[in-house]
């Protein structure tokens, strides 16, 4: 009678456990479901300031236009002068690079970085957390004055750009913090920090972005949102012509 | 026979005149043979440099396309290419492993683009011999798989030194990021052109950070015995394997050794392809550059000839102007036409052969002399033989210089000599200058 209350007792531990450790996959559902934009476009400018040491820091303005529910995004460069008109469009597992003066396009890996910041092509793409990575290890903690949960990441295919992650998620909303990036070896690679929202509709985007390079010592860049718009965008805005076109 | 011995006496009777004569055809023609041997020596460097430096002759390079369309550069199997090799009896010196990638190397606060090869340090003994280090060792390699050979350019932007820690990011074979530490044990002198690094690791280590498999590969290079063989080789392989396996068809590679770092082969296919291509088509751009040089080498030799071939007309008129009493007598004597019109073009014979062994000649001291120069492991380490430029003459193209030079000069010489035949002893004895 005794050992059969004591195991009673600890299976009731265990299930209250169980029960109070929030489902994590649900939570990365609801992430990707609050920034994704799946019934709506979406144009915003993007302002990136980068800072490598002993440089001056640069400045470039971008347009970005996106349509999440058939993964397609076109992001076009309006300064500096040098890179005007250059254009990033990707369609599904395609993408390519417009080249004005040469008036070509190349095709491109979405792994590649955009220009010479920390800012990766896939960085335009909304995340698929839910989709491409598998919870492997969580915790609590804080983030400033935020309660979040920090959820170790890993990929479970091969072709996502960063094989690991680590997030760190507000607990009250599901607002997601910070992102470290880790490569397939687990070394870190990049921190990227998300202090502000914006909400667009019933979705939201991170209206300011700092992305540390933990490679290269001093090397960030900061990312800025303007005129964010869920106007419904022409078809033709992600088409090759269309890119062409504006740079006529 | 009398009529050669009497047109050698000529010859050596004005020996100032015979000797600028000479000396015209004699220059051309050492030029021309300079040049030609210089260019066949570029491209025979380039090629076993080349080979020795991407270890092989025969490259095989894969291509597989992953179910959601990704296309990664692996060779997963390379049994079949080996049995092929062995059912074909193609004679075979070496075969080695190398898996490539381009990655960031980043030391302190400097960081660069660089390309690395992953290799098998034991069974690169060619690589070994021509490799040039300024500093460290290429057998650290094979002690140390994180061990790093960087080219001396490379180091140097780097401020980099032996023995320091550098860090590459690179993307594995289906483009996750990822960052390998190595440890720098070698600085190799820079090859400086035609796009070879002089950046080598261990093939194990880049395998892991490639995430490939321990026995796979990006690159096959295949070493035949005989590198005179390769187009030979090449053509039979290309033929018995594309009964095996899916092959992409044949080309003169427009990206030169850029090709060998695959991925950028487009078109629809499912799971495995392969690419075969041989160094002479890695260099066919390189072929092309040197028939262009031999051509512009015997223009300039066909307009030097020329200059000579008015010089030596003027001159054998002016001999047979000179020689008209003796020609008078000669024939007062019972020569024939014949007989005189051959001494004259025996002379010119004597003369082209004289001064082609002499250019010819001195072709050799000069390439001789220049050869033992040693210039160095600079950038033009590629085209040179262990610092030293070399010189590959071509017998065939010596002898048809020779009998161009011969045939001008007889030609030039035709027409003074067939006037001097025609000449009446009579008024030929009677004529006084």
């Amino acid at each position: 009678m005794k050992k059969f209350l004591i195991v009673t007792v600890m299976l009731f531990v265990c299930f209250s456990v169980i029960a109070d450790e929030p489902d994590f996959d649900a939570i990365l559902r609801r992430i990707d479901s609050m920034v994704n934009f799946e019934d709506s476009d979406l144009s915003c400018a993007y302002t990136i300031v980068s800072e490598k040491p002993g440089e001056d820091d640069s400045v470039f303005k971008v347009r970005m236009f996106r349509r999440d529910r058939e993964d397609k995004f076109l992001v076009l460069v309006l300064k500096p002068d040098t890179y005007r008109g250059e254009g990033y469009l990707r369609i599904k597992d395609n993408m390519w690079l417009y080249d004005p003066e040469n008036r070509k396009f190349m095709h491109m890996s979405q792994k590649e970085s955009f220009g010479s910041h920390e800012v990766k092509n896939s960085d335009w793409k909304a995340p698929a957390y839910a989709e491409n990575y598998n919870v492997e290890a969580s915790s609590e903690g804080k983030l400033g004055r935020y309660d979040v949960y920090i959820l170790e990441l890993e990929a479970n295919n091969n072709e996502v750009t960063y094989p690991r992650k680590k997030l760190w998620i507000r607990k009250d909303n599901y607002m997601v913090l910070k992102v470290e990036d880790y490569s397939l070896s687990g070394r870190l690679l990049r921190t990227a920090y998300y202090p502000k929202y914006i909400r667009l509709g019933d979705r939201f985007i991170a209206s300011k972005t700092l992305l540390i390079d933990e490679l290269k010592n001093g090397e960030r860049s900061q990312m800025t949102i303007h005129d964010a718009s869920l106007t419904a965008l022409p078809d033709s805005v992600f088409t090759k012509s269309y890119v062409e076109r504006v740079n006529m | 026979m009398n009529n050669a011995r009497i047109a050698f006496r000529n010859l050596n009777r004005q020996k100032k005149r015979s000797f600028l004569l000479g000396g015209a055809i004699a220059f051309g023609l050492m030029i021309i043979i300079m040049l030609t041997a210089f260019t066949a020596g570029v491209v025979v460097n380039v090629q076993q440099n080349g080979s020795l430096l991407l270890a092989g002759h025969i490259f095989l390079i894969g291509m597989e396309k992953t179910e959601s369309g990704m296309v990664t550069n692996v060779i997963r199997d390379d049994t079949f290419i080996r049995d092929t090799l062995k059912e074909l009896d193609i004679e075979v010196k070496s075969i080695a492993k190398c898996s490539s990638f381009t990655g960031t190397l980043i030391f302190e606060d400097e960081y660069l683009q660089q390309k690395i090869d992953g290799i098998e340090p034991e069974k690169e003994e060619n690589l070994k011999e021509r490799l040039v280090l300024k500093k460290g060792t290429f057998d650290a390699l094979s002690s140390d798989p994180r061990a790093l050979i960087i080219s001396e350019k490379v180091a140097t932007q780097l401020n980099a030194a032996v023995g320091d820690n550098i860090l590459v990011k690179l993307t594995t074979s289906t483009g996750q990021v990822n960052v390998g530490e190595f440890i720098l044990k070698g600085i190799s002198i820079d090859p400086g052109m035609m796009g070879f690094s002089g950046c080598y690791a261990n093939l194990e280590y880049v395998n892991e950070l490639l995430n490939i498999g321990r026995n796979e590969s990006t690159l096959l290079g295949i070493f035949l015995n005989d590198f005179k063989k390769i187009d030979i080789e090449m053509d039979r392989l290309y033929t018995a394997l594309s009964q095996k396996v899916n092959l992409f068809e044949r080309t003169s590679d427009k990206e030169g050794f850029a090709s060998l770092r695959g991925g950028s082969i487009e078109g629809e296919w499912e799971g495995m392809k392969y690419q075969l291509l041989s160094i002479n088509d890695l260099l066919s751009r390189l072929n092309q550059l040197s028939d262009i040089l031999n051509i512009v080498g015997v223009v300039v030799l066909l307009i030097l000839l020329l200059i000579i071939m008015v010089g030596i007309t003027n001159t054998f008129r002016m001999i047979i102007h000179e020689r008209i009493r003796e020609i008078g007598t000669m024939r007062a004597l019972g020569m024939q036409r014949d007989g005189v019109r051959n001494i004259f073009l025996f002379e010119a014979f004597f003369l082209s052969l004289g001064g082609a062994a002499a250019g010819f000649l001195a072709a050799l001291i000069i390439m001789f002399c220049v050869s033992l120069i040693e210039f160095g492991m600079g950038p033009l380490f590629i085209v040179m033989k262990n610092g030293h430029f070399y010189f590959n003459i071509i017998p065939a193209q010596v002898i048809l210089y020779f009998a161009l030079v011969a045939g001008m000069t007889l030609a030039a010489a035709f027409i003074p000599a067939r006037k001097a035949a025609r000449i009446d002893p009579a008024h030929a004895l009677r004529t006084i200058y």
